[in-house]
């Protein structure tokens, strides 16, 4: 374990420093830490809500809730930005939730944009292959479950949403999710 | 479980409800509903076991963000946090050495991995014998002890000059009844405080020492504490009392 935390270091150890000094509620140390990370954490939920506004309010609860919860990051089990990632996507996906359902149900070019080469979560993860042991995996999943898992990640679908935009029933979408999760449960299990 | 990814051709309708592990995946994945959302969130604050899986897919699915590009935030975002945490408006008059973004640039990155490193091992580790992350590290370090006025130890600090680190190690005590948090400060022979961030009461701390003031880091220059405002001193100077301090030994 500390030898993987080691390993870890190199890349984000100013941001593992600063979220220990947050944890004993040091202000400077979070404004710096808001100021190296709320371009992606926004990035983030600017990708999930589409709207700026919504966009911003997230990030601002977001940070919020690092400022409270700074003391339970635990550096042996998440690095530094991938926890405060998992914050801002709750918050954004807590926010697209709650939008009325008649905006959360419109019309998407579902097929258009999961196959548009530029758009496509499936090929923006292909794009970037082998940079995790994480993307190694996905690129392993059928071209089908792929599309769906990465369209769910990036834009926050729930599974009716994604049975309407590519047209097929619920139960074989939730089928195929579930598939490609345990899949890639599997996959990252391996030696 | 197993039979759900090996059934041949069952791709539609009939799906059993997913067990506990898949519900915790579909959620940090992000295709549950607004109430089934909720669910989750009540066991998650409930139920260690069930945060414990949701934390697993959060690590398994967490490297997937790394594709989703930063886009620049609207400044006045910053001052909203800072109102909605209830912060002061006019903090930003501190001007301290926090202030400056720059600060954690200055300072080397082997500096900060030898802080994380000293974080993660236990005060015992350190003396016994080297393990792989403290393997350079000098077999012994002398401590300074840091004193109340009447001489009974607060806090004992090992200065590592080469890495620019300090680990402090409280000696217990209950925490201060209004509310202060203990700030470290360096200061120099002939020379005034300058901050190195909060410690803990209870916990021992690693603190990393700017590069410009590694310099200062030796014999005759004396490490304090005082107790600050929580968030620290609003400015570069302390504020409240000295409750500890001591000359460092090397």
């Amino acid at each position: 374990m500390r030898l993987t935390a080691g390993a870890r270091v190199k890349h984000d150890v100013s941001l593992e420093a600063l979220l220990g000094q947050v944890a004993l509620g040091n202000r400077a140390a979070f404004e710096a830490l808001y100021h190296d990370t709320s371009r992606k954490l926004f990035g983030i939920c600017l990708r999930l809500l589409a709207e700026r506004s919504e966009a911003e309010d997230a990030l601002q609860e977001t940070f919020t809730t690092v400022w409270r919860k700074a003391v339970q990051f635990d550096a042996a089990r998440a690095s530094p930005i991938a926890w405060l990632a998992m914050i801002a996507r709750n918050k954004a996906i807590d926010r697209l939730r709650a939008r009325p359902a008649r905006s959360r149900m419109a019309p998407i070019e579902a097929i258009e944009e999961l196959e548009d080469p530029r758009a496509s979560p499936h090929q923006q993860a292909q794009a970037l292959a082998d940079r995790s042991r994480l993307d190694a995996c996905i690129q392993q999943l059928e071209a089908q479950r792929r599309s769906l898992i990465c369209a769910a990640f990036f834009e926050g679908s729930t599974y009716e949403e994604l049975a309407v935009r590519i047209g097929s029933p619920l139960g074989s979408v939730k089928s195929w999710i579930r598939r490609g999760l345990l899949q890639l449960r599997s996959c990252l299990q391996e030696p | 479980m197993s039979d759900l990814t090996s059934k041949p051709g069952g791709d539609e309708d009939a799906i059993e409800p997913p067990d506990d592990d898949l519900l915790a995946g579909e959620y940090v994945l992000g295709v549950l509903d607004e109430g089934q959302r909720r669910a989750v969130q009540v066991r998650i604050e409930a139920e260690p076991v069930f945060a414990r899986r949701v934390a697993g897919w959060e690590e398994r699915l967490g490297s997937l963000t790394a594709h989703v590009e930063p886009i620049d935030v609207p400044e006045h975002l910053w001052l909203r946090v800072r109102e909605r945490l209830g912060w002061p408006a006019a903090a930003h008059a501190g001007g301290g050495l926090w202030r400056s973004v720059g600060f954690w640039r200055a300072t080397t990155a082997v500096a900060l991995a030898a802080a994380i490193a000293a974080i993660v091992i236990s005060v015992p580790r350190m003396l016994a014998p080297p393990s792989p992350l403290v393997a350079e590290s000098p077999a012994a370090e002398p401590v300074t002890t840091l004193s109340h006025d009447d001489g009974t130890p607060a806090w004992l600090a090992s200065v590592d000059v080469r890495r620019g680190t300090v680990l402090l190690v409280p000696v217990p005590a209950p925490a201060d009844a209004r509310g202060r948090v203990p700030e470290l400060w360096l200061i120099p022979r002939g020379g005034s405080p300058r901050a190195l961030g909060l410690l803990s009461s209870d916990r021992s701390y690693a603190v990393a020492v700017p590069a410009d003031l590694r310099i200062a880091l030796t014999a005759g220059a004396v490490l304090a504490v005082s107790l600050e405002p929580p968030g620290g001193a609003p400015g570069p100077a302390p504020t409240g009392p000295i409750i500890a301090k001591g000359m460092i030994q090397l």
